[in-house]
């Protein structure tokens, strides 16, 4: 674990009126990782980024990002695309980009020129001189994904970057995403969508009310709930496989279940009971999705005590 | 604080500032308008200059002879006495003819001077005029039309006096001219040149901050409510910021002063040449333009406009919509509005305490100050001690607003309260 972190807060509270957004937070983010920051809504993960780029001052603790206490002093190595987001409407798309480069510390030529490049990456190099206001909802969210990182930060935060694409540039975002990886960028990703998470995250911190409940390499975390999980698809409406022994969480949408097991239940014996109960198409023993641990650990009131959470980061 | 940063905002916002249709609109129609009433004017007077067809119809008053006189004496329009009739005083037959004469156009006009009693019944009639024509729009026409016709009923109650008609009515031309007398010397001129000059000038000043100010701050809105500010902020301080936006609603204020100035040189260079009608336009312009206000209104347009586009800012960062904005505008542009009323105020009454006091304060100075020093030159230490408070306040405003900016952009979902933000101005 000697790699250099990319942003490393320790004991970082921020207060609004009273209220904890951020509660004593420990976090680490090595170097040249994907990086998955989740939480319902209101668990202080915006906050998190928000006074570790330096937009507001912790009222505790302290942030060091890219080895720097002053998160101004390093601003043109890191870029933020922010969760609610917009752009200057009635400005030409590619001034805009250009504009947004070069108070990243570009120069003017220069900023106009990756501008350039950068509109011809996310497809949008015939609308360069069109308003802001006249691009759709998902071609703005290019640009602005662009700006993130048209300076070539070595630290980037995108605050839901899919909220709102299509498949298709869904998956141009995820390319773009790996490219910066590639070449050593730290990304710090903040979503609900765990499906991303699960293909995107080396590491992961799940936070609730302020603190993290979970913190980690996404692979070790896993393994700590090892394969504990029956995944169901079958014939016929949602209920019928509710209070079977031996399981404590049973997140069934009709036609699709995932059984989360007891600590020692038996995996066999569970697994022939559903058979019971249902017309059964596929039954496989799985490891937890990401989801379903998001699940088990902010969710559902149902859940009981947990697995130890294993704290494998640092 | 990193000057690059502030320039690259500056620039962006003088951009956008100068791009807006409001700003090229108004910079473009204001010297139009100027213009228009400067040179159109005089010139529309001079239009009315189509020789005219009258006739006279004397009703009973014997003015028919010494009227039509005086009518031909009128230089501008040149008038030609085609008939005067005399008739009695009921006759309606010889103005029904005119009349038909004026609709078919052969005819531009007629004179009636006819006796009118008294509406309480007892006492002598006394002559009355009435025009009858087409056009009855020119006041210049008008006037010329009223001293002849007071001309002539004048000569007819002192024919056979003795009296010289001429010498009487040379007294009753007899104007009151004004000098303005000042510490500096004294200038003709008066009420009329100053509160106009004085007005136009604050409009200016009105008319640049309400455009580069309200664009400014619309802009503000738009970055806080659209979180593009986060993007911002991510890259430059909320003081660079702001600094930058004043800065380039200056330079966008300058540039539409620049222009307007350019183009209020030209006729101040070219008036020789133009040779403006000055008297019939009602206003000398070379002394409404002389170089000296031109250079205290750069002064204080440029002090008073900085000042503004603080307060502007300042209004605007504690907004979190257009809509809130609207309404809080109003507060940002009432003291303006309150100073152009003390502005012209002061051309009556320039040298009150409540004046001097009024060319002081911050935010109406530049507007009073300006009226004082275009209808009377106040001593150069008011004028200067005004210029430093003004100084000197803008880079109070501009502290608070740095204060205020830090605390405030970021605020999305509720404005701060006044108290909140006195809170943060007093924090060190």
């Amino acid at each position: 674990m000697a790699t250099s972190a990319a942003l490393v807060c320790r004991q970082l509270i921020k207060v609004f009126e009273g209220t904890r957004a951020v509660d004593g937070l420990d976090l680490t983010v090595p170097s040249g990782a994907i990086f998955g920051l989740l939480g319902p809504n209101g668990s202080g993960k915006t906050t998190t980024i928000r006074t570790s780029l330096g937009l507001y001052r912790p009222d505790g603790g302290s942030v060091e990002i890219l080895s720097s206490r002053d998160p101004l002093a390093v601003r043109h190595r890191t870029g933020y695309l922010p969760e609610e987001r917009g752009l200057y409407a009635k400005m030409k798309v590619r001034e805009q980009l250009a504009f947004l480069a070069s108070i990243r510390g570009l120069s003017l030529a220069e900023s106009d020129r990756r501008a350039g490049v950068w509109l011809e990456r996310v497809g949008l190099a015939a609308r360069e001189q069109s308003l802001t206001r006249e691009l759709s909802k998902g071609m703005q969210q290019k640009v602005q994904f662009a700006a993130a990182v048209i300076h070539d930060p070595e630290l980037v935060v995108l605050d839901e970057p899919f909220s709102g694409l299509d498949p298709v540039n869904s998956r141009l975002l995820k390319e773009l995403i790996f490219e910066q990886r590639a070449r050593g960028t730290t990304v710090i990703l903040s979503t609900h969508r765990m499906e991303e998470v699960e293909t995107l995250c080396e590491f992961i911190c799940l936070l609730n009310q302020g603190r993290p409940v979970l913190n980690g390499r996404m692979k070790d975390i896993k393994a700590a709930y090892g394969r504990n999980t029956i995944a169901v698809e079958y014939a016929g409406a949602a209920g019928r496989l509710d209070g079977l022994p031996g399981v404590h969480v049973c997140d069934d949408s009709g036609r699709q279940a995932r059984l989360r097991l007891e600590p020692g239940a038996d995996a066999q014996r569970v697994m022939r009971a559903v058979f019971d109960r249902v017309d059964v198409d596929s039954v496989r023993l799985d490891e937890p999705r990401i989801e379903d641990i998001y699940l088990e650990k902010v969710g559902a009131p149902r859940t009981h005590t947990t697995p130890a959470a294993q704290e494998t980061g640092a | 604080m990193n000057p690059t940063q502030i320039v690259k905002i500056a620039r962006r916002e003088y951009l956008a500032r100068v791009r807006n249709r409001a700003f090229i609109a108004m910079t473009v129609l204001v010297p139009v308008f100027l213009g228009l009433y400067f040179f159109t004017v005089p010139f529309l007077a001079r239009s009315g200059t189509r020789p005219l067809r009258l006739a006279v119809i004397d009703a009973g008053t014997g003015l028919g002879r010494p009227l039509a006189d005086r009518l031909r004496a009128i230089e501008r329009p040149p008038i030609t006495v085609t008939e005067v009739v005399t008739v009695s005083a009921t006759d309606t037959a010889t103005r029904e003819r005119l009349g038909a004469a004026v609709r078919a156009r052969t005819l531009d006009g007629y004179v009636v001077a006819e006796p009118k009693r008294p509406s309480s019944g007892g006492g002598s009639p006394s002559p009355a005029a009435r025009y009858v024509a087409r056009e009855t729009g020119n006041p210049t026409l008008m006037r010329d039309l009223q001293l002849a016709v007071r001309a002539a009923a004048l000569e007819g109650m002192l024919d056979g006096t003795g009296v010289d008609v001429d010498a009487v009515r040379k007294t009753q031309l007899l104007t009151l001219d004004s000098v303005t007398l000042s510490d500096r010397g004294e200038r003709a001129g008066g009420f009329i040149t100053a509160f106009l000059s004085t007005l136009i000038l604050g409009m200016l000043l009105y008319l640049a901050v309400l455009i580069n100010g309200q664009g400014m701050a619309t802009a503000i809105v738009e970055e806080k409510s659209s979180r593009l500010i986060e993007v911002i902020l991510g890259a430059v301080t909320a003081t660079e910021f702001m600094a930058g936006k004043i800065l380039g609603v200056l330079g966008s204020g300058l540039t539409q002063l620049a222009i307007w100035i350019a183009v209020s040189l030209i006729p101040l260079f070219q008036a020789s040449s133009f040779a403006l009608p000055e008297a019939a336009a009602g206003v000398d312009l070379s002394a409404v333009l002389s170089a000296r206000l031109l250079f205290y209104f750069a002064v204080f347009f440029l002090l008073g406009y900085l000042l503004y586009s603080v307060l502007f800012a300042i209004v605007a960062v504690t907004c979190t919509s257009t809509e809130e904005l609207g309404q809080s505008m109003m507060a940002a542009v009432l003291p303006m509005v309150v100073a152009l009323m003390a502005a012209m105020n002061v051309i009556g009454n320039p040298g009150t305490t409540a004046t001097r006091v009024l060319s002081l304060i911050p935010f109406f100075s530049p507007l009073v100050m300006l009226a004082r020093i275009n209808v009377l030159m106040p001593p150069l230490w008011e004028v200067w001690l005004s210029v430093a408070i003004l100084i000197a306040s803008s880079a109070a405003a501009g502290w608070i607003a740095a204060k205020i900016f830090r605390y405030a952009l970021l605020m999305t979902g509720k404005r701060p309260t006044l108290p909140e933000l006195m809170r943060v101005v007093r924090a060190a």
